[in-house]
């Protein structure tokens, strides 16, 4: 039997971290609410046992991950044959610093945008992220270390002092 | 870069904060509202293979006794391939599309699969008009022009037929079940290519491919850690020859049903010295449905038929 209750208490205290999350790895608002909300129903469909998992958010986390990846696989090509064709993208207005990263995650590739936004939303180091990606701690680090440093060939406006020194962190 | 990079993902996690969250009540109920169409779903397509059983012969049951072509979706008669979106033609690779001549198919007459009779000409190029036309309440409006492989990679073997190859062009194209509401994610997704092959090429492709399947029982992916396994079906009749298999791997934790498999089906379907490969990808992990991928080679095969005539 599912309890509902304590369903409806973990995603009022989870839902908010994992649209940031979402919005990180997909770079668009509704896709994020989109894969968010599928997350959380496919937990509903499996409470039963998904509650007593000893790390449900980070269960939850990884079907994000999951459904991002596999949405950006197939709406990249769909959205690359419109870039041809269709409008300039709106550019923002200079002073929304987070709507300016997100355009350029956008361009980076979806482990990157995965292992960065661990790091920098959830505070976790290389070694948690390598657990929760089933990945080695050096593919982290690689993952981290280009994802920087296209971040900084794409954000022109950022200093890069401080990218060799902790490029690895 | 690490400091600013921080306060960026500030500034992101603020802007995600000015999203609305929905209720979980919501969510709780269109996920169980989304389990039960799925169920139901299943009873109508089983409904329909009975139904088609009990009248005997009213609706043809292929010989391999899969599921019959289930009726087209929209409308019965010829297929509204006009209004219909096509992938763009590459300026490079093909002429302008002609007109489409109407078919004569039907919701009670599926189209019936090629004799083996040779088509009247060797095509130099693929038109537009080649590729099928989902029906209407299949449609999602994901469709582009893909290049890339026909194939999935099937433990690296190469395919020396490659070599006659005269023409390829492929799409992406992403369906939806007649059931699921506008606005759902779509139920999956086919990369779909046609190829022609030089005179007399076509069928050692088809070889080949039956070869590498057989050969290529187990396999890992590039970026996945699953062991995926690779079996040739039986095919059906589809055009003068076809291969079917089928890639499995279990899910992984949290995709699809617990215990479930992750299967893709991957049909390729000689006409003449064309051949048309529908591998079916899936959307967000989704299983490959074997009665949608036949009618859909069906209707794959009925274009490239109508297009050589």
């Amino acid at each position: 039997m599912r309890d509902a209750q304590s369903f409806d208490d973990f995603y009022r205290s989870t839902a908010r971290r994992m649209l940031r999350y979402g919005y990180a790895v997909t770079g668009d608002h509704t896709e994020a609410q989109d894969l968010v909300q599928e997350a959380f129903a496919r937990a509903w469909r499996q409470w039963g046992r998904l509650g007593a998992h000893p790390a449900p958010e980070a269960w939850l986390r990884l079907v994000v991950a999951r459904l991002a990846t596999d949405r950006w696989r197939h709406l990249h090509r769909w959205r690359a044959a419109l870039s041809r064709t269709g409008p300039p993208p709106v550019a923002p207005p200079p002073s929304e610093d987070g709507v300016l990263l997100v355009r350029a995650l956008r361009q980076l590739p979806a482990a990157q945008r995965q292992a960065l936004a661990l790091h920098y939303l959830f505070d976790m180091s290389v070694e948690e992220i390598a657990r929760e990606t089933e990945v080695p701690v050096g593919t982290v680090k690689s993952w981290l270390s280009r994802g920087r440093s296209r971040l900084a060939a794409l954000l022109p406006d950022l200093s890069t002092v401080e990218l060799e020194a902790n490029d690895v962190s | 870069m690490s400091a600013e990079l921080s306060d960026l993902y500030r500034s992101l996690a603020t802007v995600a904060d000015g999203q609305e969250l929905t209720n979980p009540e919501l969510v709780r109920r269109r996920a169980d509202h989304r389990a039960r169409t799925r169920i139901a779903g299943t009873a109508v397509a089983v409904a329909l293979l009975l139904g088609a059983v009990a009248v005997g012969g009213w609706l043809a049951i292929p010989a391999d006794g899969s599921a019959p072509l289930p009726p087209p979706a929209d409308t019965p008669g010829p297929l509204p391939t006009s209004a219909a979106p096509r992938p763009s033609p590459s300026p490079s690779a093909s002429p302008p599309p002609s007109p489409t001549p109407a078919r004569s198919t039907s919701s009670a007459t599926p189209e019936a699969p090629t004799t083996g009779a040779a088509p009247p000409r060797q095509p130099t190029s693929i038109p537009d008009r080649a590729f099928f036309v989902l029906p209407s309440a299949n449609r999602t409006g994901l469709e582009s022009q893909v290049e890339g492989p026909a194939l999935p990679m099937l433990c690296g073997a190469r395919h020396p037929s490659d070599s006659a190859v005269v023409q390829r062009r492929g799409r992406y194209l992403a369906y939806k079940r007649p059931e699921t509401p506008a606005g759902y994610v779509p139920a999956g997704s086919y990369r779909h290519t046609i190829t022609i092959y030089r005179a007399g090429r076509a069928d050692d492709a088809l070889r080949e491919l039956r070869q590498a399947v057989r050969d290529c029982p187990e396999q890992k992916l590039a970026d996945d850690t699953r062991t995926w396994r690779q079996r040739v079906l039986d095919p059906g009749r589809y055009g003068d020859e076809s291969v079917l298999f089928e890639m499995r791997a279990p899910y992984p934790d949290g995709m699809g049903e617990p215990g479930a498999d992750e299967v893709r089906l991957i049909r390729a379907v000689r006409i003449g010295d064309v051949v048309t490969v529908l591998w079916e990808q899936g959307w967000e992990y989704t299983a490959a449905e074997r009665a949608q991928v036949d009618a859909d080679s069906r209707r794959a095969v009925a274009a490239i038929v109508a297009w050589l005539e």
